[in-house]
């Protein structure tokens, strides 16, 4: 790593990164709904200053430093923020995701109603997230998981139709059923092992395991159920399908980093910092995460082959993808271990590009449907090539990043002896070819369609202001600027995966110095 | 010849220079930059395959850790042969397609799919390891696509469907070898091309997974039946990129063979040597006969296409068996790799140029451009004659040494397959018969077209050398960048065994054989397929029966597509259980969703109103006192 000593060794630094985010959020709420202006300074300040402060602590972090910062509420339960290496992989997505992520909601939402609360609750939601990348031990952890399900429950019913209300339901049942499940296995951790600090290595005594495996197999899976309905896990991944009913930008930071990532991030935490993977795998409940995340890798891609609404396409394609991270975490070598944990970040890039192009269909052309997409590279071909770059990553084609990750994941998962995970690699990129070549071939070589609406025209939010105006660009600058970005950012992961900063090498970081 | 900073810097340049020309389509204000850049990308390919030619053995590889997984980019002995054939080929298809795509509304999207393409191609011949060359193979694979389906045509859109499915089963395969392999590499990342422990550490795996690498590559390379695809695309792409894919995009699949398959001496895997033998001796003779039943000059050559690759597959199979003599065996494949790609290269631009040349006689009742006519037939004959392996040209040199290597071999092998060449040879020869008289139909038909430049006769007239015709002005229609092309091509591969002796280095020992060596083998076949063709013409019945045969482009997928089709019972049922099962899952969701919302109707009504504000005013509390208390 560059840089012998950390700029800033401001042990606060991890609350810093918190407030960044937090204090927007509470302030916007308290402005008017017409005072424009300022919440954009709020919006931009506050993103620009989390990236600001994530990258002092990935420097700090880059020469050896370690942030931790406590706070005793009752006695024994302290609030923990540690900002270390694998903290800072799932922070520094978010930071970086949330910046261009605003920027493309202010677009989307110009002149749309109620955009104070949805501001507002979008910072909350990334301060929950940042919140549980940071948490140094399981109570700081379900207490931001709890608190993410109430920062998000307002952006996923923000349009306010019926079918967003009723997601929005659909999406609390799930959510506060396992958030319960989830605080039940935490209490009975802490009885069980005394402790529920996050350690690397995991604190469960492996010699108490290995004599009550069962109980520990219970607790383990009590613990698993409480969080996979945030990962997406097969079968209770029924509410993400739905949710996507939510504003495009919603969609695209719930199903790149928000919620679903914490759930992955939790999944990680619980087999390595908790049980240790060694003790999971004895007792038999990282099998059953690997078991669970395979099928859920095929069962998602599936159920994407037979979707013609494009955001459903790419929340079922989520629900497989995702589980990418659960395989590769769940299992002992450290290849596989880095291939999973990179998808995070890189499922991250590349979806997030993908739904930023769905709505920038949606919001240009009024086309939501794969069906109506006929001959729209030649109008929008920017658009049309951010989305197959994001694409062809998700397929595992190099050099997208997300051909990284699936090679660390393939050639790990031989290494542990299990070949039955190549198969379901492959039968899933089979699968990602089969429901995304379709799009791009539509929108690339079918004739153009009638269904487009003219600018704005279909438009519930935008209004006739941009219609106006010399077409320069095939879209808002504000939509296709951070699209663009979002897809150099999945491309340059992958071209320059060597280097020492790429996702990839930071967490080869992590897992080379055994901070998993 | 060059100090090692600019070598490095012309080896990245190899490769940069198209990626830049393919990312600067980006900008719209550049995208005229990329319609002129591109035709010229390859020239500094071109220059280094130069100083590999003047020098080999100079270059040290050239490293990039931050690049993808650790790039390293060099010329050996084998990608220093395919560097010459890429960069010559892609800068003579790129003069020519400067041309034909002079008026084509979609030239910018072309030209940056044709950048995109190139840099692949020459990033695979470069590439130092397989993870490298597995990148550059994709890249080229993916964005070759935008070529095949480039004129939207209904046969286009099908090829290109074809060519991915086929293209995906083939990467996917590479694949699954390339993971085993590294895992078997300990894991390593960086693969160099040093893969006999890996080979070893595999134990009884191996046969599997080279199994798979030959499938993988075999896909690109039109191995017999993985070739269906080929047939399709190669033809209906423009002719610039087809000349390209079946010059020497093809060679790409003969590459990864040599580059992931184990080499002679060490070799665990004589099955795999074998097989690779037996399938390519299928694929020459399957090739001859599908294509002769073909109406379509350029499916003609894509099917030759088909047959040469399988003297290649024999080749490779050689390098493969042969213990001491594998370098003899890998010498014989880059001759004919190399004449194999000038030949198919020239043929199908010559194809592009007859359709240009304006018809004769027969057609419009004039005369003009009898010399034109008869300027493409003589340069058709000499690139035909060197694909037939006639005496005096490169494909004698050729065949001469992949028999060398065959007679190292020596055995039963040698007794059966020596005489099978010779009847190879002489079905090679047919289909170039085959292919010289369904080109005279192609003669002049794209000067009737309409939009057509009207004066196509008077540039070609122009154009060649030697010719008096009065209208030699600079064209507007640009036939005489279609033409310079396509004759440099003739050029270069006519003279070929003047130089492919020497000129790309080969291994040490190789011994090639004088053009002139084995004539009989070369004279006998030729004067065969020529009797055997003029009985055949003279004879309409004959020819009747032949196309009775009725073999459609594509061959083999048209059965099974068909059997697929036909096959809408099974798969509807297998459709009808799969949708059952979903929506009984959607059901019991339903019901459980059900269940949980009555339970649940008093907290959803926390989630409306001033419960959540107070819930987040207790985080801000909790927050004020976490900042005071740290």
């Amino acid at each position: 790593m560059t840089g012998a000593t950390p700029l800033v060794s401001w042990q606060a630094l991890p609350l810093a990164v918190l407030l960044s985010s937090f204090v927007p959020g509470i302030w916007i709420m308290l402005l008017a709904e017409e005072q424009r202006r300022l919440r954009t300074v709020l919006n931009l300040v506050g993103a620009g200053a989390k990236v600001v402060f994530v990258g002092l602590m990935l420097q700090g972090i880059g020469a050896g430093a370690e942030y931790g910062w406590r706070l005793q509420v009752v006695p024994g339960l302290e609030l923990t923020l540690v900002g270390d290496a694998l903290a800072l992989l799932f922070v520094t997505l978010s930071a970086v995701l949330w910046l261009v992520t605003t920027v493309y909601a202010i677009g989307y939402l110009e002149d749309s109603p109620n955009r104070r609360r949805f501001f507002s609750f979008f910072s909350l939601c990334v301060t929950a997230t940042t919140g549980i990348a940071m948490a140094g031990d399981l109570f700081t952890f379900v207490l931001f998981y709890e608190a993410l399900t109430w920062a998000t429950y307002p952006l996923v019913v923000h349009r306010g139709t019926p079918e967003a209300v009723e997601a929005g339901r659909r999406y609390l049942l799930y959510t506060l059923v396992s958030g319960a499940v989830l605080v039940l296995g935490a209490v009975w951790f802490q009885v069980e092992t005394g402790t529920v600090g996050f350690q690397s290595g995991g604190v469960v005594d492996p010699g108490a395991a290995a004599a009550a495996p069962g109980r520990y197999l219970a607790l383990f899976l009590v613990l698993l159920a409480g969080l996979s309905v945030k990962a997406a896990l097969f079968p209770v991944h029924g509410w993400l399908p739905v949710a996507m009913v939510a504003p495009a930008p919603v969609s695209a930071l719930l199903h790149a980093v928000a919620v679903v990532k914490a759930g992955a991030f939790g999944v990680t935490r619980l087999l390595h910092s908790l049980f240790g993977i060694e003790v999971a795998w004895q007792i038999g409940g990282a099998g059953i995460v690997a078991v669970l995340a395979s099928v859920t890798i095929v069962y998602g891609s599936v159920r994407a082959l037979a979707q013609d609404d494009l955001k459903r396409l790419l929340a079922f394609s989520t629900v497989s993808q995702l589980s990418y991270i659960a395989l590769g975490v769940a299992l002992l070598t450290p290849m596989a271990q880095i291939g999973g944990l990179v998808h995070l970040v890189h499922q991250g890039l590349m979806k997030i590009t993908l739904f930023f192009c769905a709505g920038l269909l949606a919001e240009t052309l009024g086309v939501k449907r794969i069906s109506q997409m006929g001959g729209i590279a030649r109008r929008m071909p920017l658009t049309m090539m951010a989305f197959t770059v994001a694409a062809l990553g998700m397929i595992g084609i190099p050099p997208v990043a997300g051909f990284l990750s699936k090679w660390y994941l393939g050639v790990g998962a031989l290494q542990a002896g299990l070949p039955w995970v190549v198969a379901v690699l492959l039968a899933s990129s089979l699968l990602n070819a089969a429901y995304f070549l379709p799009v791009i071939r539509t929108a690339y070589l079918d004739p153009p369609g009638s269904a487009w609406s003219g600018e704005g025209d279909a438009n519930p939010v935008g209004g006739p202001a941009r219609a106006s105006g010399p077409r320069r660009l095939e879209a808002d600058p504000r939509l296709l600027v951070p699209a663009l970005v979002a897809a150099a950012l999945a491309l340059l992961s992958g071209v320059f995966g060597g280097l020492d900063w790429s996702p990839l090498g930071w967490t080869e970081l992590i897992v080379g110095r055994g901070d998993l | 010849v060059l100090s090692p900073a600019w070598m490095s810097a012309l080896t990245w340049a190899a490769v940069g220079v198209p990626v830049a020309v393919a990312v600067a389509w980006i900008v719209p204000a550049l995208r005229r930059g990329v319609v002129a850049a591109a035709p010229f990308a390859a020239i500094p390919a071109l220059a280094l395959a130069a100083v590999h030619m003047v020098s080999p053995g100079t270059l040290t590889p050239v490293e990039a850790p931050a690049l993808f997984l650790g790039l390293r980019l060099g010329v050996d002995t084998a990608g220093g042969a395919l560097l010459a054939l890429t960069a010559v080929l892609w800068t003579a298809a790129g003069i020519f397609a400067r041309s034909q795509h002079r008026h084509d509304p979609g030239r910018e999207r072309f030209f940056a799919f044709w950048a995109a393409t190139l840099a692949g191609n020459v990033g695979l011949v470069l590439a130092w390891d397989l993870l490298g060359f597995y990148l550059a193979f994709a890249v080229m694979t993916f964005s070759a696509w935008g070529l095949v389906v480039h004129d939207r045509s209904e046969a286009a859109v099908r090829a290109g469907r074809v060519y991915i499915v086929l293209a995906l089963v083939g990467e996917v395969a590479i694949l699954s070898a390339l993971f085993a392999l590294g895992a078997a590499a300990g894991g390593g990342v960086l693969l160099g091309f040093e893969l006999s422990e890996a080979w070893v550490a595999l134990g009884r795996g191996a046969p599997l997974v080279a199994g798979l690498a030959v499938a993988g590559f075999g896909v690109k390379a039109g191995l017999v039946p993985l070739h269906v695809w080929l047939p399709l695309a190669h033809p209906v792409a423009p002719t610039a990129a087809s000349a390209l894919l079946s010059g020497v995009m093809i060679k790409a699949g003969l590459l990864g063979w040599l580059r992931i398959l184990p080499a002679g001496g060490e070799t665990v895997l004589p099955g795999v040597g074998e097989a690779l033998v037996v399938v390519g001796v299928i694929g020459a003779f399957y090739g001859v006969v599908a294509g002769l039943a073909q109406e379509d000059p350029k499916t003609v050559l894509a099917y030759s296409s088909v047959s040469q690759m399988g003297y290649l597959a024999i080749g490779t199979g050689l390098v493969v068996l042969l213990a001491d003599a594998s370098h003899l065996a890998l010498g014989a494949v880059l001759l004919f790799a190399l004449h194999h790609g000038l030949a198919k290269g020239a043929l199908f631009l010559s194809v592009g140029v007859a359709e240009r040349v304006p018809a004769g006689a027969r057609k419009t009742g004039s005369g003009r451009g009898t010399r034109a006519r008869w300027g493409l037939r003589a340069g058709v004959a000499l690139s035909a004659l060197a694909l037939a392996g006639a005496p005096l040209t490169s494909g004698a040199v050729a065949k001469g040494a992949l028999k060398a290597g065959l007679g190292e071999l020596g055995g039963a092998w040698y007794a059966v397959l020596d005489p099978l060449l010779l009847v190879a040879a002489l079905g090679t020869a047919l289909l170039m018969v085959r292919f010289g008289v369904v080109l005279e139909r192609k003669i002049g038909t794209a000067a009737e077209k309409p939009g057509a430049a009207a004066s196509a006769g008077d540039d070609l007239a122009g154009a060649l050398p030697g010719s008096t015709t009065p209208g030699s002005v600079p064209s507007r229609s640009g036939l005489p960048g279609l033409v310079l092309p396509w004759a440099a091509l003739v050029l270069v591969g006519t003279s070929a065994p003047l130089w492919m002796a020497g000129a790309p280095p080969l291994p040490d020992g190789v011994a090639v054989p004088g053009p002139l060596d084995g004539v009989l083998a070369g004279v006998l076949p030729l004067a065969l397929a020529i009797g055997l063709a003029a009985l055949v013409l003279r004879r309409p019945g004959l020819t009747g029966k032949l196309r009775s045969l009725d073999i459609p482009p594509g061959d083999l997928l048209v059965p099974v597509t068909r059997a697929l089709a036909r096959a809408p019972r099974g798969a509807g049922r297998l459709s009808h259980l799969a949708g059952s099962g979903t929506a009984r899952l959607q059901s019991a969701e339903g019901a459980v969703v059900h269940r949980y919302e009555r339970l649940a109707r008093g907290d959803l009504a926390l989630a409306r109103g001033p419960l959540l504000a107070l819930a987040l005013f207790g985080l801000v509390v909790l927050l004020v006192f976490a900042m005071l208390g740290g």
